[in-house]
């Protein structure tokens, strides 16, 4: 049982903020807010956190999660018989696009290293992008817009409900489910010999580990919970696919930000991350409309200055050796 | 008492009875000590500019209502408003989250939407949950008001309509150009102009001779505009953003194309497009929902029989002026202001804080503001009355041309004949 108690940590923060989401008056989108980055940190972080390869396309495989919802709620809407059903297709739709971008993108840019990896990984986000709006696909440039349809599919008052509720719930669920997975990871072969190969690739190889493999299964794993949260959090909530916005590459910087203010590669380090980093967003856009990111940046540089290893490599030095070493994944 | 007496204090008693009901609804709201208006405003990220814009749009009409009106007249009473704003840094999950702190923690049932279509539509969901009202200044995209959305209510221009003014022109001086060619950036924005265009273009006679879009970062526009120059145009709609739309202009002049009339989304309305191209901007028209010295005013007002609402235009530029230490006033300022007095005239045309009444109010509302006519579809909240003006440079001068009430310059046409071009 002790071996799980960084999980029941992990989903007791997740409970928490669901819980003071639904108490508090004018909390639930903020708490959102928190666990969108959050999520986000964690998928990220099985790539990058593992591997140490710096993936800047990221946000690819959030927006094909978005374009699996938008096109299935887009077609679908109007068969009645599958009702509340729509909604977990388009979740498996997004995730399955996700996941196939990703196994195309990592069968090439994953031969690469270092640097020319994260250039690879740039481009691929951008010419996605320009073969969507090129070639007219889905839309082309002017995108999916869902809200009629879910609408239709649901009437007003539920559409609102899936939007302003039920979205912001599966965000929540596909975070937990990603805790999971980084912990199984972290705790399997898989986890093994993927911080092998983040600490000297070449020696893993000689070792007998077969390191494109496990950094496929990273890849196409942080990529299949992107692809969820893109579906959810961007599709599913903001009725809208525009492809300016979906492929807009700062959220892969903001996930390289939270899984370093947090720590790479702890199972703890991007939830942590995650609320530090829309915490500080939200509130100062609050109390200083206007000057909120510079007053973020200089925040951040001195957080990772001074915490190298994250909050979460910190914590784990200063517990070492007190019964909450274990605790502290 | 005599008998006259009587007859009064009947009279008196019988007004009472009819006006009591109505009195009471208005007590009865419990009027508060000041309106919050407000929303999430870029001031941060990719919609910066046209996010300051804005804000400064917004202060200058709560100083106008406060200061200068005197308060919103309710219940017969005058209360303030007060503008609360967040910084939204362009980005839509900040949307969603401010909306909700705007709504329920600050108490804003009069909202005003984000920047961009994108924003917009990221909004209205939260916007419809708390029964919201709804205001989109920044929004133009007609599809936003196509999904059935009950609280969203536009003021700026729709996008569809952005061409129609250069059209309209063109027919009103030489009902003989009839052929048009369409070359626009591929992007939601220019697709919904290119569409709002084209729809327009079947129903009025005209005929589309050449159709094509271009990437979004094009380099080098003279392939296209060769096959279009073989078609021999009357009439160009073209453009996208600012610097598509100044390359398109300048490949035009180096290459010779003489259209009679060339109408460029975006960049000719902005003083840079003179600065890059000099003497070759002459005779470029460009759509715009409002330019200094668009003379709508108290006489529009009675050429459509409604009244005129809000400061004049000189207030609004002095005001602007000091408060954005000297910078001129864009558009977006000018439909944020348009947007705060919209909501003063429906509420006190509802008598009512009541979302649904002041959303009832606003489909009776037909009236002209310094920014132009304002007045909704009641089923969508899209907005059906404002008509974009259109700039020419002529002689290095940005000039109103259309429509003739907001005229500063008679137009020149056509674009080889315009003064300063040569």
């Amino acid at each position: 049982m002790r071996r799980y108690y960084p999980l029941i940590l992990v989903s007791s923060i997740y409970l928490v903020l669901f819980l003071i989401g639904m108490d508090v008056k004018g909390m639930w989108q903020p708490m959102a807010l928190l666990v969108f980055y959050a999520a986000l940190g964690q998928a990220f972080n099985i790539f990058l956190g593992m591997t140490g390869y710096v993936d800047f396309g990221y946000v690819a495989f959030l927006a094909m999660g978005s374009y699996g919802m938008a096109i299935t709620i887009s077609n679908l809407h109007d068969i009645q018989w599958l009702g509340w059903g729509i909604v977990p297709i388009g979740l498996i739709a997004g995730l399955v696009m996700s996941a196939l971008l990703s196994t195309a993108v990592g069968a090439i840019a994953l031969r690469l290293r270092g640097a020319y990896f994260a250039i690879a990984t740039i481009g691929v986000n951008e010419g996605f992008r320009y073969l969507i709006e090129g070639a007219r696909i889905w839309g082309g440039a002017e995108g999916i817009i869902i809200s009629k349809a879910l609408r239709t599919a649901f009437g007003a008052d539920g559409a609102n409900y899936i939007s302003t509720f039920w979205a912001d719930a599966f965000v929540y669920i596909i975070a937990v489910s990603t805790a999971f997975v980084t912990f199984f990871y972290l705790n399997s072969r898989i986890g093994y010999a993927l911080l092998a190969l983040r600490e000297d690739e070449d020696a893993a190889r000689v070792m007998g580990i077969n390191t494109t493999r496990y950094k496929i299964i990273a890849f196409i794993t942080s990529a299949s919970f992107g692809g969820l949260i893109g579906a959810s959090a961007w599709a599913l909530k903001l009725t809208y696919v525009f492809p300016a916005d979906v492929f807009e590459i700062t959220y892969a910087v903001e996930a390289i930000v939270i899984v370093l203010l947090g720590g790479t590669g702890t199972l703890l380090g991007p939830v942590i991350g995650g609320i530090i980093y829309a915490s500080l967003k939200y509130w100062l856009s609050v109390i200083f409309p206007g000057l909120q990111l510079f007053i973020l940046a200089p925040i951040i540089i001195v957080i990772i200055v001074v915490f190298p290893q994250g909050f979460i490599g910190l914590l784990k030095t200063r517990l070492k050796g007190t019964r909450m070493e274990g605790v502290i994944v | 008492m005599n008998k006259k007496s009587w007859l009064i204090t009947i009279l008196l008693a019988a007004i009472a009875v009819i006006c009591l009901p109505s009195m009471h609804a208005v007590a009865g709201d419990e009027l508060p000590k000041e309106i919050v208006v407000g929303g999430p405003i870029s001031m941060t990220g990719k919609f910066a500019k046209e996010g300051q814009q804005g804000f400064w749009g917004f202060q200058i009409a709560e100083r106008w209502v406060n200061e200068v009106y005197g308060g919103v007249k309710i219940g017969g009473k005058k209360i303030p408003i007060r503008y609360k704003y967040y910084d939204d840094e362009s980005k839509k999950e900040s949307v969603t989250s401010l909306l909700e702190r705007l709504i329920t923690v600050d108490s804003v049932k009069f909202l005003l939407a984000p920047y961009s279509s994108g924003l917009t539509i990221a909004g209205a969901p939260i916007a419809e949950k708390y029964k919201a009202l709804y205001m989109s200044h920044g929004g133009a995209g007609d599809r936003i008001f196509e999904q059935g959305y009950r609280y969203a209510v536009q003021t700026i221009g729709i996008g569809s309509r952005y061409q129609l003014s250069a059209l309209d022109m063109v027919r009103s001086i030489d009902p003989n150009a009839r052929k048009v060619a369409l070359f626009f950036k591929d992007d939601e924005f220019s697709r919904t102009v290119m569409d709002g265009a084209k729809e327009y273009i079947k129903k009025n006679g005209f005929e589309i001779v050449f159709e094509r879009t271009y990437p979004a970062e094009a380099k080098d526009m003279t392939p296209a505009l060769t096959e279009m120059k073989i078609k021999n145009p009357d009439i160009l709609l073209a453009g996208g953003h600012f610097a598509d739309g100044q390359l398109l202009a300048k490949q035009i002049g180096d290459m010779g194309i003489d259209v009679k009339a060339a109408s460029i989304l975006v960049a000719p309305t902005l003083p840079a497009f003179i600065q890059a191209l000099g003497k070759q901007a002459n005779g470029f028209l460009g759509p715009s929902h409002w330019e200094i010295g668009a003379r709508f005013g108290i006489e529009t007002s009675k050429t459509i029989g409604s009244g005129y609402f809000g400061p004049t235009q000189e207030w609004f530029i002095n005001e602007f002026r000091k408060v954005s230490k000297g910078t001129d006033p864009e558009y977006h300022a000018a439909d944020a202001i348009a947007s705060i007095l919209v909501y003063v005239k429906a509420i006190e045309t509802a008598q009512s804080l009541d979302t649904d009444k002041v959303r009832a109010a606003m489909n009776r509302l037909h009236f002209v503001p310094f920014y132009g006519e304002w007045g909704i579809d009641p089923d969508t909240g899209k907005q059906i009355k404002h008509q974009m003006v259109l700039i020419q440079w002529q002689n290095g001068e940005k000039e109103i041309i259309w429509p003739i009430e907001a005229q500063t310059a008679k137009p020149c046409y056509p674009v080889a004949a315009c003064p300063g071009r040569k």
